[in-house]
């Protein structure tokens, strides 16, 4: 809050106490009544502790008194200018101005929503709106033997493998540097060596029984579900990080569309197309 | 009333940085333990490289995207890329490593959204308006940023240290807080790090700094700027003096070497002289990870260097011309000392001489993207920065749209991976594969890759669970054999295609040793590949495995090739004097390049020059062999 203080110091200066005054003075004599908020400029604390501020920001020591004394003078000539423009309406249609308008807009609305903390309500019904999305992994256990890449001479083969392996025989299959058996395996390992088409059929085949031919990114297999563990439904305290990480993604876009939608409620916007 | 909203928005402001520390505390209370596997079960894949907002130049280039839009793209969500597209990848990552460039970290940023009236010096108001201009200008700005910075001509203003430092502080803490609340035990890894861009007047010696810990022993640091630096010295005493000051744990990972001209992989110490054995186990310890494969080229090997290797030009195509920053040409005997292949020579060599091999590394792949979008599959590549994200002029424009970069962007390859054999999803368990180079490269596709090393695999290995017996009898990728075993060592090696991806053409084993005479040597092996019987190698080379690429539409047909190839190995050329490495090379059948794609997609026709069809790779760590 070094600055702070400085500012308070500067304040104290004749130097600033003659430039504000001589901006009265320059308001009152310009020979214009002083239109109060219109025609007249005030340089008064806050100004100069926001200028020597954010000089301070920019070259981490104060401005001189040349500099403080130049910072003031163009600040004025700033407003002079910005108020002169407004009256004459160069703010209008100009693409760089609405831009910054509606992005100063944007960040009111979203600053709200950004630094709010969500309760455990809202964030239980994202979970259950979406419980997959948070669910443990379903773990499944199962044989497979492979029979090579899928071509319809090894359709043909998956039928009769298949009888054997239903009928207790051993088949051993092509030999291919894949696990036989899978034990608690997660999406993310079957998916990663067969494929997510694969990973998916793990999910929906019968248990206990060998069945085929499924597909692969490798090719065909033939497949017995041992066991599959049904996903738990999700906690709020097990998965509270993911949850409020969605949450915070989608709070600034959601505010946002709100804050907007609130907005537009006021406006009747009309679309006329050219024909 | 405008004056009511602004002091609003700052108290606001203030506000959220307040809310933000509690709310990780909350988070990281609720972290589950994890169990690791007895032995690596599962490959994860990740990213080791990449580019956000923060970063000066990705800024410049246009990228709008901070670290939580790369956190939640890794991790499979949709987000809209800075050109306005929605960008989604076919399958999450497992974990990521956001490596913005320490040097000047937020500063564009920082540029852009300064008050104009306070800019005084020129150039940083010519920058400040091009950046305002809109995205040419902006890439414009940077381009000038670069070659200010290649030529030692970076302005002061961007040199303010108290400023930099103010700003960096702040950064970093949020950017730590937000690699937190991403990090999921068990599902994704985030992990704390940053670029250390070293470079001698653009000749690139960067590299990516990874730490195992979190936030509460890496916000003991900020990201550290070489500055001044010319070597990488400095780098290591910083990460000798965090471990000793934490208890944690730092390792750094080179990239690029093809664009180093020679100074990546050096026979000799930064002083000219031989290199000691302090230099060199100094070095292997601090760096056990190097990636070799990238959007700026590849670095595997070079055919000036592997003129009998004809798959050894893949990605040099632009790199090879020029250092980092295009302001000085390669020269011919800058090369050895740019390319991993001839730096595991290098190695031997220096070994052999000092008893330490500094270029004992592993290898992996990973982007380089200054999109903050991890993307290096051909079908959604969303191109090396902002500027060149997908659009029709992509194919045809210079490297940096606007700016003479000595290359053109069809130059840049969608590549690649980090595979990590691991035994937990956890920020120690990936980090400690990679302390132990259990890990390899992929230029995008994501192959499953296992060698293990030993002295008595046989066929029937094959047969049953290998990698137990891998595991039992032998090494893995990343491992030494110690001389013991009789005869000679035999390579249990199994590849399997992407699942989603193209078959496999074949699988090679490169050996590099030293010979009696103290020279070292390669040779590329063809070990076992697709159609045995019907591709009988003609003059010792495997013929070519075909071509089902279909330009046109941009397809091609998994009708060649094999899903999966497994073999054991033996070296038939082994002396038991010759210290010697040995890596694995899996190549997959032709499939389009992300300019065949782009050329379907945008209806172009295409220069010649431009390729439209490439194999895609693997590359692990090497095995080594040291006589002792």
């Amino acid at each position: 809050m070094q600055f702070k203080d400085t500012a308070r110091r500067l304040l104290k200066e004749p130097l600033v106490h003659f430039l504000i005054a001589g901006a009265l003075v320059f308001a009152l004599l310009s020979g214009r009544a002083p239109d109060l908020g219109e025609r007249r400029i005030v340089v008064d604390e806050k100004v100069v502790g926001a200028l020597v501020g954010r000089f301070y920001d920019s070259f981490r020591r104060l401005p001189t008194k040349d500099e403080t004394d130049g910072l003031i003078a163009d600040w004025v000539r700033d407003q002079v200018y910005y108020r002169e423009a407004l009256a004459l309406g160069l703010d209008q249609n100009d693409e760089v101005v609405v831009r910054r308008m509606r992005r100063k807009m944007e960040t009111l609305a979203v600053a709200d929503a950004e630094t709010r903390t969500p309760s455990d309500a809202e964030l239980q019904a994202m979970i259950d709106k979406d419980p997959a999305r948070y669910a443990e992994d379903p773990r499944v256990t199962f044989q497979q033997v492979y029979l090579g890449a899928d071509t319809p001479e090894n359709r043909l083969k998956a039928e009769a493998e298949l009888a054997r392996l239903r009928k207790g025989e051993q088949v051993s299959g092509l030999p291919a540097p894949i696990p036989a058996r899978m034990d608690n395996a997660g999406s993310n390992e079957t998916s990663g060596l067969f494929g997510d088409e694969f990973t998916l059929n793990l999910r929906r085949l019968p248990v206990g029984q060998w069945t085929g031919p499924v597909a692969s990114g490798l090719g065909l297999h033939l497949v017995r579900i041992e066991r599959r563990a049904a996903a738990e439904p999700p906690k709020l305290a097990k998965v509270r990080q993911r949850v409020e990480n969605d949450w915070r993604a989608g709070a600034g876009a959601k505010a946002r569309d709100e804050a907007y939608q609130r907005i537009l409620k006021g406006y009747d916007v009309v679309i006329e197309l050219p024909k | 009333m405008r004056k009511t909203i602004a002091t609003a928005a700052l108290l606001l402001a203030s506000t959220a940085l307040i809310s933000g520390c509690e709310k990780l505390s909350q988070a990281s209370g609720s972290k589950a333990e994890v169990k690791n596997t007895a032995y690596p079960e599962q490959v994860y894949w990740g990213d080791t490289h990449l580019h956000t907002s923060n970063s000066v130049d990705a800024f410049g280039f246009g990228t709008r995207l901070d670290p939580e839009a790369a956190l939640r793209f890794a991790r499979g969500e949709e987000v809209e890329a800075t050109t306005g597209t929605k960008a989604k990848l076919a399958r999450p990552l497992d974990f990521l490593v956001i490596s913005d460039h320490a040097e000047g970290i937020g500063a564009t940023k920082a540029l852009y959204e300064a008050p104009r009236m306070l800019l005084t010096d020129p150039i940083a108001l010519r920058w400040y308006d091009l950046m305002h201009e809109g995205p040419e200008g902006s890439l414009k700005a940077t381009g000038e940023m670069l070659a200010a910075r290649a030529s030692g001509n970076t302005p002061a203003f961007m040199n303010d240290k108290e400023a930099a430092e103010k700003r960096t502080l702040k950064l970093w803490s949020e950017h730590m807080d937000t690699v937190e609340r991403y990090n999921e035990p068990g599902k994704f890894t985030a992990f704390m790090g940053f670029e250390y861009t070293l470079m001698q007047t653009g000749n690139n010696l960067h590299r990516n700094v990874i730490f195992r810990d979190g936030k509460d022993k890496v916000s003991t640091i900020t990201p550290w700027d070489p500055q001044d630096s010319l070597w990488p010295d400095d780098l290591w005493a910083k990460m000798e003096a965090y471990e000793k000051n934490t208890g944690g744990k730092v390792l750094a990972i080179p990239h690029n070497g093809n664009v180093s001209n020679g100074l990546m992989w050096m026979l000799t110490e930064p002083n000219g002289g031989p290199m000691s054995a302090d230099y060199a186990r100094r070095r292997a310890a601090r760096e056990p990870v190097v990636e070799i494969t990238q959007i700026k080229g590849d670095s595997e090997a070079h055919p000036f260097m592997s003129p009998n290797d004809e798959f050894a030009g893949y990605g040099v195509a632009g790199w090879e011309k020029f250092n980092l920053l295009g302001n000085i040409a390669t020269k011919q005997g800058d090369l050895p000392g740019s390319y991993v292949r001839e730096a595991l020579k290098r190695g031997l060599l220096i070994e052999q001489r000092t008893g330490v091999n500094p270029y004992k590394f592993g290898v992996i792949g990973s982007t380089d993207s200054h999109t903050s979008l991890s993307t290096p599959d051909e079908n959604n590549f969303f191109g090396k920065h902002t500027g060149v994200e997908p659009g029709p002029k992509r194919a045809t424009a210079g490297f940096v749209p606007g700016v003479n970069s000595g290359r053109m962007n069809w130059e840049s390859l969608a590549s690649g991976y980090a595979a990590v054999w691991a035994t937990s999803n956890t920020r120690e368990a990936i980090f400690d594969a990679m302390m132990r180079r259990e890990v390899y490269a992929t230029t995008g596709p994501r192959m499953v890759v296992r060698v293990f090393g030993g002295w008595d695999f046989k066929e029937a290995d094959l047969q049953g669970d290998f990698v137990k017996a891998g595991y039992a009898r032998g090494v893995p990728m990343g491992g030494e054999l110690k001389p013991g075993g009789t005869g000679k060592p035999s390579f249990l090696i199994s590849a399997l295609k992407d699942p989603e991806d193209a078959n496999l053409d074949r699988v090679q084993v490169v050996k590099g040793w030293v010979d009696a005479a103290g020279k070292a040597h390669e040779k590329v092996f063809d070990v076992v590949w697709s159609d045995m019987d019907k591709r009988q190698p003609v003059n010792g080379k495997v013929p070519a495995v075909g071509d089902t690429v279909d330009v046109a539409t941009a397809t091609y047909q998994n009708t060649i090739g094999a899903p999966t190839l497994a073999t054991v190995w033996t070296d038939p050329e082994f002396q038991p004097g010759q210290r010697a490495f040995y890596y694995v090379r899996v190549l997959q059948i032709p499939t389009p390049t992300w300019m065949a794609y782009d050329m379907v997609k945008y209806k172009l026709t295409l220069p010649p020059e431009i390729p439209l069809k490439h194999q895609e790779r693997a590359y692990t760590s090497a095995i080594w062999y040291n006589p002792g």
